[in-house]
């Protein structure tokens, strides 16, 4: 599966946590990369292993043994300081909650990743991201001041405005109500249709993941199976089986 | 409950462990102030009870109130020895006398005292001193010096030894050299002895003796022999026993040690109160992180009582346990003043610390009731966490802000109240109210801050999102989001940093002062005055100093002044007078209101404007004061005066000073040229005749108004360093304020962290949080120390100008920002340390 139009991958990763009889095995020597371009969600049960995964491609974690690539850059080979500097620059992140920083209104949490690189944010870029969103008209609010959904399209703006080579999405609909939830991840599609945006999403819930280009599923931390073009059916379906 | 609470302590030892510094440190101070003095009382009782061992009775002079005893007629001892009963009857005369080190330069004058007594062959079995080497004096030209002095010194038998004495400066050869008791000084005072009538000589107490010691024969009755020498004895002189003199000696100690006590309780006090804010604010950070935890034990059926009883015990183990040691540390910090003292030569006798049952017992309820007090407030608030809290987040409405302005300022007033009160009402312990209204005062103002801790970090935080971006942007944010945490933990250095200003205020507003008395005051050429910052009633110059100086031919006018002490009464309080002669009303401005200087002389009184409008007396009535001895002087009064620049409100002549004061050296000399002779000239010939004196500084105006502003500038950094104390509590109730807001914050740090911001941006985030706490605090002790400051000078009024220092004001407030910059170092490592995973992953 290594192509190089990959924008991130992993290959033979395996994430051990503990010593000894304690050991627990949360990463099996996976292999797997990611498109650019492509809506790509991981998929598994609780414990399988997915988020781990998502931690370890986004240079949050590290790895036991096996390497973790965003574009060509080995994450193993680099720093912390270099590791955040990677972040800053090359990724997007939109965590599950506590996505937002209270103190801060939406404007300036949007643009926390650029500012926090002293840079100036491009400001054509921005409005059309907030636009994209739909929060023109929320920019002075603080996260207290906003619903579930306007916070997590807040964090979605954040994730898209320094234009990352890819975002990472930690179960991003997880506390949203179906409504709100269908929206931000029809926002994430779209960026990946209009904009070309490369996005990785953990997720468990069928019905998010279907807004995927491709499925990779995960069963007791090893690679088990794949999809492309999923419906919710598909997917609900392959879960029964695996959990079969 | 007791098994719960424990656990918990246990739970959250390392956010306990700051509180329980600040517990430790204040316990620490409060019962090792106990120690060190009650250590001294001891090594004083054993010292003096050694000293009078070998004597039955004294014969000495009266002393009804201050320090100086009268002298005796000599004839007494003949009497006295006369009367049945009495064995051995030996005269001792006592007096100042300074030691001069190598260079010229007077030994010690700044604090113990230097003392010179006689020593008779025939008194050997009843000294306390003991040769150890040479031998006693017994001969004009030589002297006996204690060992401490000797070794410090390099003085050895042999070598001349200039002595500064009431006669002047002589030169004498050291014979020998004593220790006292077990120590090698009398607790820091330097030591010469001299045979009996060089002492007399040197003392100018010719026919004159300071005490009699006496032994009385064997199977005779103490009692008796007492009553029958009392029959002799003349007015104002006195027989007491041996033990009655112990006791004597051991009160003047303990009026000495009193005041050092309470100036030290006083600053321990403070750092009790500064950690009381800091034990409270932890307290309640803590609860409101545990809201649902305790709301949890609610839900299962735990009383508000219950929760509120846990936080209790909870406070209780801890300052159980911190008292504990800080009784344990202060008794370490008394060990290490002693030291510190012996290190300066104030040669404590040795002996084991003195560990009173009250000092532990004070210590302990210090600690503990403290404690309490302080989380009871958040224990009880523990008590209201609702039990649905515990199945989701309860923002509970903050309390309205008209409440808090209305109760602090309510409390504040009530403060201010009580300031004034103790400031310019006439009530008994004036000082104590004044104090109590400044801790009120305090409260009231804590309670206040946090109205404008967010419009301060608004306005005062603005420039850090310019400089620092975003980073500067989140720690101004962070710095306001919890007004009262930040409020309170800035109110805990406010109190430091406001006593500081205060004393700053004051000191400014002394010098400011000082200036004006002489330079407006006194029309003088040249002062001379004692060398050291001494008791004017345990130093001062050879009175024969100036008499060399009007013999001079350069000098015109030459008045000079001797301090002694009176009061109007038994139950009035101790005055300072001033005995004066020469031409006084030309060197001094005295502003004359009534009366003639013409008239001023012996037996007569100069009585302050104030005073005499006080006492409803003016010219032509009589003045009663009553001199240490307990003699009353019937003084009538010849002028009133309005210059405040002598700063006491009667004035006699020496000759009636003399009489009834037993007192002989002078505090200053002033001094005009005499007409025609340049200032130059002047003091060539005045150097010329100090040279020989070598306590004498001789200073012009402005010399002497520097030296005096930079003894009030010694004293007051010696002040600032105690409450330095206060201060560092202070400063741990910031990095206290900060671990607990940064675990909090942990979520946010961890994504600050994900999306890119590096560790060394999120220090400069938590630096700049704390820089701006500690400003707040600095700011707001500022303000309050200065207004506090005003009040007090205004209220004392006499010899204070007030003066706004602005420049040390401001040397606080950046002080208190690098205090912030070292409180934020440990939370800024554990906020730069936050597991990025750990803080982001969603239970």
């Amino acid at each position: 599966m290594t192509t190089p139009t990959a924008a991130a991958r992993v290959e033979g990763a395996t994430k051990v946590y503990g010593e000894g009889d304690a050991a627990v095995t949360a990463l099996d020597d996976i292999t797997v990369s990611f498109e650019q371009g492509k809506f790509t969600a991981i998929m598994g049960p609780s414990g399988s292993g997915k988020s781990t995964l998502l931690h370890c491609i986004a240079g949050l974690d590290d790895l036991t043994s096996g390497s973790a690539f965003i574009g060509d850059q080995r994450l193993g080979d680099l720093s912390e300081k270099a590791l955040t500097l990677l972040r800053r620059e090359k990724v997007g992140f939109i965590f599950q909650a506590f996505n937002l920083i209270p103190t801060l209104d939406a404007a300036e949490n949007i643009t926390l990743p650029i500012d926090i690189a002293g840079e100036d944010p491009d400001g054509a870029w921005f409005d059309e991201v907030v636009e994209r969103v739909g929060l023109d008209d929320r920019l002075t609010h603080r996260p207290t001041e906003l619903s579930g959904g306007q916070q997590q399209r807040v964090a979605a703006a954040r994730a898209l405005v320094s234009r990352p080579a890819i975002v990472f999405a930690d179960e991003p609909s997880g506390n949203l109500d179906s409504v709100s939830g269908a929206e931000l991840l029809g926002f994430m599609r779209r960026a990946v249709d209009e904009f070309g945006q490369t996005i990785v999403m953990v997720t468990h819930d069928p019905n998010a993941a279907a807004y995927a280009d491709r499925i990779v599923f995960l069963a007791d931390g090893r690679h088990d199976g794949e999809m492309l073009d999923p419906t919710a059916d598909q997917v609900f379906e392959h879960l029964k089986a695996m959990g079969g | 409950m007791f098994r719960l609470a424990r656990r918990s302590v246990l739970a959250h030892k390392l956010r306990l462990t700051l509180t329980a510094i600040a517990i430790v440190l204040g316990v620490a101070f409060v019962s090792g102030t106990y120690v060190f003095t009650d250590s001294i009382r001891a090594s004083f009782e054993d010292l003096f009870g050694d000293v009078n061992a070998n004597v039955d009775l004294y014969v000495r002079g009266t002393t009804e109130f201050g320090t100086l005893a009268g002298d005796i007629d000599e004839e007494i001892v003949a009497a006295v020895a006369a009367v049945p009963g009495v064995d051995l009857a030996v005269p001792s005369v006592e007096g100042i006398a300074q030691l001069v080190d190598a260079n010229g330069d007077p030994i010690g004058g700044t604090g113990p005292p230097t003392l010179g007594f006689s020593y008779l062959p025939e008194g050997e079995a009843q000294s306390p001193l003991t040769t150890s080497a040479g031998r006693p004096p017994n001969a004009d030209g030589e002297v006996m010096i204690d060992a401490f002095s000797a070794e410090a010194n390099e003085f050895a038998v042999g070598d001349v030894l200039p002595v500064i004495l009431p006669i002047g400066t002589e030169d004498f050869e050291i014979v020998g050299i004593a220790t006292f008791g077990d120590a090698d000084n009398l607790l820091g005072a330097t030591l010469a002895i001299f045979e009996f009538e060089t002492a007399q000589r040197v003392f100018g107490l010719d026919g004159k003796v300071s005490s009699v010691s006496i032994n009385i024969d064997a199977g005779a009755d103490l009692l008796t022999t007492q009553a029958g020498i009392a029959e002799v004895l003349p007015e104002r002189v006195e027989v007491v026993t041996s033990d009655t003199e112990t006791e004597d000696v051991l009160a003047e100690v303990d009026e000495g040690l009193g005041f050092i006590n309470t100036i030290l309780l006083v600053i321990a006090g403070v750092a009790v109160f500064v950690g009381a804010f800091i034990i409270q604010n932890t307290f309640r950070i803590i609860v409101a992180q545990r809201t649902r935890e305790l709301a949890m034990l609610r839900a299962v059926g735990a009383t508000g009582r219950q929760v509120t009883g846990m936080v209790a015990i909870e406070a209780f183990i801890v300052s159980l346990v911190a008292s504990l040691i800080g009784v344990g540390v202060g008794i370490l910090f008394a060990q290490g003043i002693k030291g510190a003292f012996g290190a300066f030569g104030f040669g404590l006798p040795g002996g084991p610390l003195t560990i009173q049952p009250r000092t532990i017992v004070v210590g302990l309820a210090v600690g503990v009731v403290v404690t309490l007090v302080s989380a009871l407030i958040p224990a009880r608030k523990a008590a209201r966490v609702p039990p649905v809290a515990a199945l989701r987040d309860v923002q509970r409405p903050t309390k309205g802000l008209g409440r808090r302005a209305l109760v602090g300022a309510g409390v504040t007033g009530i403060g201010v109240v009580l300031l004034a009160v103790g400031l310019i009402a006439d009530v008994d312990n004036a000082l104590a109210l004044v104090g109590f209204g400044a801790l009120v005062g305090f409260v009231g103002v804590s309670i206040l801050a946090p109205l404008v801790a967010r419009v301060f970090a608004r306005y005062v935080g603005s420039p850090l999102p310019r400089f620092f971006g975003i980073t500067g942007r989140l720690a101004q944010e962070n710095a306001m989001r919890r007004p009262r945490r930040t409020a309170a933990t800035a109110s805990a250095l406010m109190i430091g940093v406001a006593l500081v200003s205060v004393l700053a205020v004051f000191s400014a507003s002394a010098k400011a002062g000082v200036a004006k008395v002489f330079e407006e005051d006194f029309e003088t050429d040249l002062q001379i005055r004692n060398a050291a910052f001494a008791d004017p009633r345990q130093a001062g110059l050879p009175p024969a100093l100036t008499d060399d100086i009007r013999a001079l031919d350069e000098t015109g006018a030459v008045a000079r002044v001797r301090v002694g002490e009176y009061r109007l009464g038994e139950e009035r309080p101790t005055e300072f007078l001033l005995g004066v002669d020469g031409a006084l009303d030309d060197v001094v401005n005295l502003d004359l209101v009534e009366g003639s200087y013409e008239d001023f002389t012996t037996g007569t009184a100069l009585v302050f404007e104030d005073e005499a409008v006080d006492e409803g007396l003016g010219v032509g009535d009589t003045y009663v004061a009553e001199v240490p001895s307990g003699e009353v002087l019937d003084l009538p009064i010849v002028g009133v005066f309005a210059g405040d620049g002598l700063g006491v409100p009667l004035l006699v002549t020496l000759d009636t000073y003399e009489s009834s004061i037993a007192f002989n050296l002078d505090r200053f000399v002033f001094i005009q040229a005499a007409d025609g002779v340049a200032q130059d000239q002047l003091r060539a010939a005045v150097d010329a005749v100090a040279e020989s004196y070598p306590s004498a500084d001789v200073t012009n105006t402005q010399e002497l108004i520097s030296d005096i502003e930079a003894q009030i500038d010694g004293l007051l950094n010696l002040l600032i360093v105690l409450l330095g104390f206060a201060i560092v509590i202070a400063l741990l109730g910031i990095v206290n304020t900060l671990v607990l807001s940064i675990s909090e914050r942990q979520r946010e740090i961890g994504l600050l962290r994900a999306v890119g911001m590096e560790r060394r941006q999120v220090k400069r985030m938590i630096r700049w949080e704390a820089v701006l706490i500690a400003v707040f605090g600095g700011v707001l002790g500022n303000v309050v120390g200065v207004l506090l400051g005003i009040a007090v000078v205004l209220a004392v009024g006499q010899g204070l100008s007030l003066a706004i220092p602005n420049g040390q004001l401001i040397t606080y407030l950046v002080a208190a920002a690098i205090g912030g910059v070292l409180a934020a170092i440990l939370p800024a490592r554990r906020g730069a340390k936050t597991n990025v995973l750990e803080a982001i992953s969603y239970e």
